[in-house]
């Protein structure tokens, strides 16, 4: 018997409809100002005009192709390094939480109350050149006499795991809360340890939670640019600075749209090929 | 020349696509010399309005508790209720957020907003005829601007603007870090303050400064001063010596001693508090900016200008720059524009009067200079200290 | 069985019995280790609250006072801030938490045209850089040349929902993906109709999936700068009115506010908790 509604009916899009209706108004629309502007041409001085300006694409191409390659590499690495350190806190607070499960869920968002630029100025002390993380590391020749933590790509990469955290932990948890504790229990009786228990059960389960973290996490930091901006040096800058710089700076908006556009094509090649590594069923369901 | 003015602002306009070409419009344009009013355009309705909407930097004009005093002095005084909004916060963004209306011919509802003048958007404002002419009968007290101020570049008749305050840039040391860092020389090309050093990413800041340590003249750049200056600030950058280039946030990595030395703004060393850190003028010489007053497009010309004219008074400006500390008044302990704030500025707050960083000797802001506009705008040189700051 | 081997069976007994005393609570350690880790940060900014500053900069300290607490709102301009963040937060996430479990459960459980495309559609607007982001969504608005928009709290709601439903789908899928469909099957068995087996058996299900939906998005419209910045017109919003009290020195009652909304959202979650035992005690006396 079909688990699943192969409806021709109404209700998928009536479930749809509210929400895409206002991506479509909201997004979509806007997307295609953005694609408008970003083959046009001209300057703030004397104004832009429409004139199928394949070069915005091709330009922004060969001229940033670095900051292109090291936003992916920066978002891969921080989105791996996202994983490994959500995964046992996800699976500890779905499988031990018990009464305190929300609580605990509520402290991994807590650092976004106090502003980005808050908590970056607060990690920024902790991580001071004198400070004791630094002064530790040294002792420790983790870093040389006169390394630094700050103003590093090793800082960049940090700081977007460190803002992307509940981007990874949360999916993670809601997918490792669903499954039941007793099939873990059979499993352990099943196999000889609880490593190949957990690999075996828990962890196939949990894909879904995988797979949404990673995407919530790599997409958007991909694009980003603030932790470029505060905590590197200029060779450490993403595209997203780039990006920044030509709309604010340089007022180039063609520019600007242009690149958002390869970015965002990067970012959907990557997730197409992330999808055919793990199954699409685990990215869009099994109804397809 | 105001006709021809005119008929210019009217034709940038059209080519724009904005609105509002009116019939009328275009007689006053092209023809009579039909205004009333002695500045050749159409007169001003010379009206209060109930509101003044304001538009400002955030914590940038005199505070008590949370009220500011200065604007409900001029409430009570004028009637003018005044809509005080701070959110400005970067010359860049700002300006990015009002392009889109203004390039479509519409308001942006605010009367009065201030960008600053070694950024390019203040000249880009002006260039574009965003902005509206002031209503010099309404400010008598424009003749108490200071002389230096009296013919900046963007603006030779101070026809658009009316500044508000200003600030140097200069360097400031850690001097439990480093010996007296005082000279360009010693900040970019010093090996002891490798990777220790930061620089402003304001391109009018950092290419005045340099160029002044080349001997170069900023307020009149050419091809070749400024590919000195670069390559001067690029050769430091390659070769590690700038940890990083910095808006005003090399104030916390100033303070916590992960800097030694760093380019910086005059208020903001003031403000630190701690008096190991200190803040000169580089001895070629330092860069003066100016934030200042704009009336956009759609504004209320004559109660932006009564405003303007209000804070042009030497008591007023003295009060809202030094502030009182016997009434709990903070100031805003930036440079002020007014002849004689300072004078004022004695009887309410006797410290800030004397400290050289509020109220700098004419020795001092003889050596401050103000980056060419036309500079500001090359979008040459703006493409290479882009690529420069952003890897 | 010899004495030997008995002896070599309780030594692995034991052996196996500290690894697992040992692995049960290495997890602890390292999740607590970990929130220390996550909180680190938020300690500091605590400490700073009650910071006197030396100047006008809060960054190094100096001496401890109640000040900053007492006069939270001494800061112009830093309380309506805090407000109005605050409600666009609590509408956009309950808003977009549920558009976006809408078009999760579409996407899950129907095969139906368009949804790939749909699918792509929501993963365009995480991709889309926050700056052209906000500028093309202003473009929008001044466009519609028949409404004359009024920038401000709507325009803000409008932007936070439109970045908020895409987190809300991709979390909520992730439970979907993984639901056991058997339970409802078993519902309707047993006499429920649709709409009541949604009701009883799914939604409960899916309950923490959506309070995780929400929480993630009341954090990114909390905290949300650039896109914000675009459609605001002059109201200010908590993020910005920090980014622009950086530039002469955020106060320490910065601080103070980003500590209390913490410590209120905490103590609101511990009251609910405590709750539930009262509940769960009733409920077995």
């Amino acid at each position: 018997m079909s688990l699943f509604h192969r409806h021709r009916g109404l209700t998928p899009y009536l479930l749809l409809a509210p929400g895409v209706l206002f991506l479509t108004v909201f997004f979509l629309v806007p997307l295609g100002f953005l694609a408008y502007q970003s083959l046009e041409s001209g300057n703030i001085d004397f104004g832009y005009t429409f004139t199928w300006a394949w070069s915005n694409y091709s330009d922004a191409l060969h001229n940033y192709r670095a900051q292109f390659i090291r936003s992916i590499t920066y978002a891969g690495i921080a989105t791996l390094l996202a994983l490994v350190i959500s995964y046992p806190v996800a699976y500890w607070i779905a499988f031990r939480g018990g009464r305190w499960k929300n609580l605990l869920l509520l402290f991994i968002v807590a650092p976004f109350f106090v502003t980005y630029l808050i908590r970056t100025l607060a990690w920024e002390t902790i991580l001071s050149d004198n400070g004791f993380v630094v002064n530790t590391l040294q002792t420790l020749h983790v870093l040389g006499p006169s390394g630094r933590l700050l103003a590093t790509s090793t800082a960049v990469v940090t700081g977007i795991t460190y803002n992307f955290l509940p981007f990874m932990a949360l999916p993670l948890y809601v997918s490792l809360e669903q499954i039941d504790g007793r099939m873990i229990e059979a499993a352990e009786d099943l196999y000889a340890s609880k490593l190949q228990a957990f690999l075996r059960v828990t962890f196939p389960l949990s894909l879904p939670g995988v797979v949404a973290g990673t995407l919530l996490t790599f997409i958007p930091a991909a694009g980003d640019f603030i932790n470029a901006q505060l905590l590197g040096s200029p060779d450490n800058h993403m595209i997203g600075n780039v990006i920044q710089s030509k709309f604010l700076e340089l007022t180039d908006y063609p520019a600007a749209a242009a690149m958002s556009f390869i970015l965002m094509a990067g970012i959907l090649i990557a997730v197409f090929l992330y999808a055919r590594l793990v199954g699409t069923e685990q990215l869009t369901g099994t109804a397809g | 020349m105001t006709q021809e003015l005119t008929r210019r602002q009217l034709l940038e306009r059209a080519a724009m696509g904005g609105a509002a070409i009116t019939f009328p419009g275009i007689l006053a344009a092209c023809g009579s010399s039909g205004s009333k009013a002695s500045g050749g355009t159409t007169s001003v309705e010379q009206k209060l309005a109930k509101t003044l909407n304001f538009s400002n930097w955030t914590l940038y004009i005199d505070t008590k508790g949370s009220a500011h005093p200065s604007l409900d002095a001029f409430q009570k005084k004028t009637g003018v209720h005044v809509n005080y909004v701070e959110d400005i916060n970067d010359n860049a963004s700002f300006f990015g957020k009002i392009q889109g209306p203004l390039s479509r011919g519409q308001s942006i509802d605010r009367d009065i907003i201030v960008l600053t003048d070694n950024d390019r958007y203040l000249s880009l404002m002006i260039k574009k005829g965003w902005a509206e002419k002031l209503d010099k009968s309404a400010i008598p007290n424009f003749k108490n601007l200071v002389d230096v101020q009296k013919h900046p570049n963007f603006d030779p008749d101070r026809e658009y603007s009316l500044p508000w305050q200003s600030g140097m840039s200069g360097i400031a040391y850690n001097d439990t870090l480093t010996d007296p860092v005082l000279s360009v020389d010693d900040l970019l090309e010093n090996p002891k303050l490798k990777g220790k050093i930061t620089v402003l990413n304001s391109m009018g800041d950092a290419m005045t400064i340099v160029m002044l340590a080349n001997g170069d003249d900023p307020t009149n750049v050419t091809d070749k001063s400024w590919n000195a200056a670069f390559k001067r600030i690029q050769t430091a950058v390659n070769n590690k010596q700038i940890r990083q280039f910095t808006g005003n946030d090399y104030a916390p990595i100033l303070a916590r001693g992960d800097l030694s030395a760093a380019m910086s703004w005059s208020g903001d060393i003031a403000q630190l508090g701690n008096k190991n850190i200190h803040w000169n003028v580089p001895e070629a010489g330092g860069a003066l900016w100016t934030d200042n007053m704009l009336i956009p497009k759609g504004g209320n010309i004559y109660t932006a200008s009564v405003y303007m004219n209000y804070v042009y008074d030497p008591k007023v400006q003295g009060l809202m720059t030094a502030g009182d500390p016997k009434r709990k008044i903070v100031g805003i302990y930036y440079i002020p524009p007014v002849k004689g704030a300072g004078e004022a500025a004695k009887q309410f707050n006797p410290s800030a009067a004397n400290n050289p960083l509020i109220f700098p000797t004419a020795k001092t802001l003889s050596k401050v200079k103000i980056f060419d506009s036309k500079a500001l705008n090359n979008q040459k040189y703006l493409e290479q200290w882009q690529n420069l700051i952003s890897g | 069985m010899s004495t030997v081997a008995v002896e070599r069976a309780t030594r692995t007994n034991v052996l196996s019995k500290v690894w697992t005393f040992v692995k049960h609570h290495i997890l602890t350690v390292y999740s607590i280790l970990f929130f220390v880790y996550l909180l680190l940060p938020i300690a500091v900014v605590v400490v700073f609250s009650f910071n006197n500053p030396p100047g006008k900069f809060n960054y190094t300290w100096n001496e401890f006072t109640w000040d900053n607490w007492l006069h939270w709102d001494a800061v112009p301009g830093i309380r309506s801030s805090i407000v109005l963040s605050l409600q666009i937060a609590l509408i956009a996430s309950i808003v977009a938490t549920a558009l976006g479990t809408l078009i999760a459960l579409a996407l899950v459980r129907y095969g139906f045209r368009g949804r790939a495309t749909t699918n792509i559609l929501i993963f365009l607007p995480l991709s889309t850089p926050e700056i052209v982001l906000g500028a093309s969504l202003l473009t929008l608005f001044l466009n519609i040349s028949f409404i004359r928009v009024q920038f401000g709290f709507w325009t803000i709601l409008i932007a936070h929902i439109m970045f908020c439903i895409s987190f809300a789908v991709v979390t909520v899928k992730a439970r979907l993906v993984g639901f056991d469909r058997h339970l409802e099957e078993a519902a309707m068995d047993l006499g429920a109709n649709e709409w009541t087996t949604f009701q009883k058996v799914t939604l409960p299900l899916i309950a923490p999936a959506i309070l995780a939906a929400l929480l993630l998005c009341f954090a990114i419209s909390i905290d949300d700068f650039v896109v914000t910045y675009f459609n605001s017109g002059s109201e200010v919003t908590f993020p910005l009115f920090v980014w622009g009290a950086a530039r002469i020195g955020a106060p320490p009652q910065v601080n103070v506010i980003g500590t209390a909304i913490f410590l209120i959202a905490v103590t609101l979650m511990l009251i609910n908790v405590l709750v539930q035992m009262r509940r769960e005690k009733r409920g077995l006396a």
